[in-house]
């Protein structure tokens, strides 16, 4: 009931802050420079070509019609057409999303395990050689740029050693593999299909491992913080000297401790991460979400554009959201 | 108790060996942006017509890129347009981003409501996300770079300002201030906001790494400097189709330098940051 209040009250609160992003990336795009039509006709167009083109398009229309047009179709799920493939922004963002949340969710995934099981460590042994290690190596994973990681490990791992396949889409060009969400690890799975399934892990290797790195330091640094915090406590201090055994006090002091924390930072990274996806997806040949953005912008395809910012920014603030209700729930002293 | 006082004493000395570390890499850039044109036999934009993509060695140290220029000139002449941008768009957001949470903080009432808002619009996005699509649709060059790396950065600072303010004016000495007849402006000026800036001088530096690491991926994305001016993400860009064909030299060495130079100031943060957290305690 308290969770449910609590829930219901920041849904609420975040009705004006995505008006506030609708109004935002609708604007941004058209006031900054740029014309979409002029870069699908090419120069030779004619201005009456332009002019058919505009109109098809409802970009002759006054801004507050179009306003109304694009907010009107968000309402009834349409994200209008896009510019440079005529095709439906929704559809094409469907088929778009899944690939880049695989990545992201298993990227992520990794990274909480490893800097649960990194900073507590760290802390344990917290002012010796191998607790400065483990900081100091955080450190560099927080100062690597992502893209430049990315391209290291396919010089490694694909132009040097060959174990891993070229850095060219999700699975292997031959592959049989019937698309069902787009994460292709998934369908896999759900289609039983075993070769598929090896072709996407091979393929997710080098791009996860490139993510995790980038995103791992902050998560640690936090795990590492919240542990130090209750191994000075005085509540640990007294189930230690009551010789409670060694996992038990892992389990219900120093990962406990951590959870707490993890939901608010995890979210943060996720959001982190969404932006090393483009960067990330460019380097691997995705062909996710975040290069269908990064080449809606390019373009000025209004509509992707609208579309894929507007959709980042939802699923950022409902994580952010998410992270808020599992603290509630994972901490009862959390006043809501 | 003898442990403990040690303890403190290792921590100490770890975030000083940080601070050191730091600032000795911080060092060697700023001789790498100064001296860059003794340091290297070639211009950064000077193109050998003999040597394309020339493995490192001989006349070339780093080797040439696809256009002929020399890698290792290129590398330390981007030091400063790389360090150059960073170290402006900071000082851009901190300035702009200080004086927001300043004023929010201390006036209160709807000034303050009406400027959280926005920013909470602003930091619905990510901050990659919203510094992509601002300079894919402002366009790239160097000052339109500062302004958007600024942009993205103002939010977080704002906020914390504000913070500080908030418990700051509170305080007896600004009552005592307001009440002895100083303006607005002067007690804000000479006693709310050098005593709010304190978490600003030690997220700054830990900034300055980020704000280079954004400025590369926006330029390796091909929206940053115009070609073929010097920049690491942009050479990295140019050299990413080398790697699969087995050529490190045009991608490697950018990025390395890049990562040298964003760690100096990491350290440097989290050495500040280690040291403000022990004399806090």
């Amino acid at each position: 009931m308290r969770v449910l209040r609590f829930l219901l009250r920041r849904l609420l609160q975040l009705v004006p802050v995505l008006l506030g992003v609708v109004v935002v990336t609708f604007l941004l795009v058209r006031v900054l420079p740029g014309d979409p039509i002029r870069t699908i006709l090419g120069p030779n167009a004619t201005e009456a070509d332009a002019a058919a083109a505009r109109a098809r398009f409802g970009l002759d229309q006054p801004l507050w019609r179009q306003f109304l047009d694009y907010v009107g179709g968000l309402f009834t799920g349409d994200f209008g057409t896009s510019i440079q493939s005529g095709t439906s922004v929704g559809a094409e963002m469907a088929v778009r999303i899944g690939p880049t949340m695989e990545l992201v969710v298993i990227a992520l995934t990794v990274a909480l395990v490893l800097a649960v099981v990194l900073g507590i460590w760290s802390a344990r042994n917290a002012g010796r050689f191998g607790d400065h290690t483990v900081r100091v190596a955080a450190l560099v994973g927080n100062s690597v740029p992502e893209f430049w990681l990315g391209l290291v490990l396919i010089l490694v791992g694909y132009s040097v050693l060959g174990w891993f396949p070229a850095p060219s889409g999700r699975v292997d060009p031959g592959t049989d593999l019937t698309l069902i969400t787009g994460a292709d690890l998934l369908d896999a799975a759900l289609t039983a299909n075993g070769p598929a399934f090896v072709s996407a892990l091979e393929h997710l290797a080098l791009p996860v491992a490139t993510l995790v790195i980038a995103i791992v330091a902050p998560l640690l640094r936090s795990v590492r913080a919240s542990a130090l915090e209750v191994l000075a406590s005085e509540a640990y201090t007294a189930a230690a000297a009551h010789g409670l055994k060694d996992r038990l006090l892992l389990r219900g002091y120093l990962v406990r401790a951590a959870l707490v924390r993890l939901p608010a930072l995890a979210a943060l990274v996720f959001g982190f991460s969404i932006g090393s996806t483009v960067l990330v997806e460019y380097v691997f040949s995705w062909q996710g979400f975040g290069q269908w953005a990064l080449r809606g912008l390019l373009y000025r395809d209004y509509p992707v554009v609208q579309a894929s910012v507007l959709v980042i920014a939802l699923f950022y603030v409902v994580v952010f959201l998410i992270a808020d209700v599992v603290h509630a729930i994972l901490d009862p002293r959390v006043r809501i | 108790m003898k442990r403990r006082v040690r303890e403190a004493g290792g921590k100490r000395g770890f975030a000083s060996s940080l601070i050191i570390a730091g600032s000795a890499i911080l060092a060697l850039v700023a001789v790498a942006v100064v001296f860059a044109p003794m340091l290297s036999a070639w211009g950064p934009e000077e193109i050998d017509p003999l040597a394309s993509l020339a493995a490192p060695g001989g006349a070339h140290p780093l080797g040439t890129d696809l256009n002929g220029m020399d890698v290792w000139s290129r590398v330390l002449h981007a030091a400063r347009l790389d360090v150059g941008i960073a170290v402006a768009a900071v000082a851009l957001a901190v300035v702009a981003g200080s004086l927001v949470g300043l004023v929010a903080g201390y006036r209160g009432g709807w000034p303050d409501d009406v400027l959280m808002r926005v920013l909470d619009v602003f930091q619905a996005f990510p901050t990659f996300i919203l510094a992509l699509a601002v300079a894919a649709l402002l366009g790239g060059g160097t000052a339109n770079l500062i302004a958007v790396i600024a942009l993205v950065n103002a939010p977080a600072y704002a906020r914390l300002v504000r913070a500080e303010v908030r418990s700051v004016r509170e305080l007896p000495f600004v009552e005592a201030s307001r009440t002895s007849g100083s303006s607005f402006w002067g007690v804000l000026w000479r006693h709310v906001l050098p005593n709010s800036l304190t978490p600003v001088r030690v997220i700054a530096p830990l900034n300055c790494g980020w704000a280079m690491l954004t400025l590369a991926g926006l330029s390796f994305l091909g929206l940053g400097v115009p070609v073929p001016t010097a920049e690491w993400g942009a050479m990295i860009s140019l050299g990413a189709g080398d790697v699969v064909a087995g050529r490190w030299w045009t991608s490697v060495p950018p990025g390395l330098f890049l990562l040298i130079c964003v760690l100096g100031f990491s350290l440097l943060g989290e050495g500040l940051q280690e040291r403000a957290d022990s004399t806090r305690r």
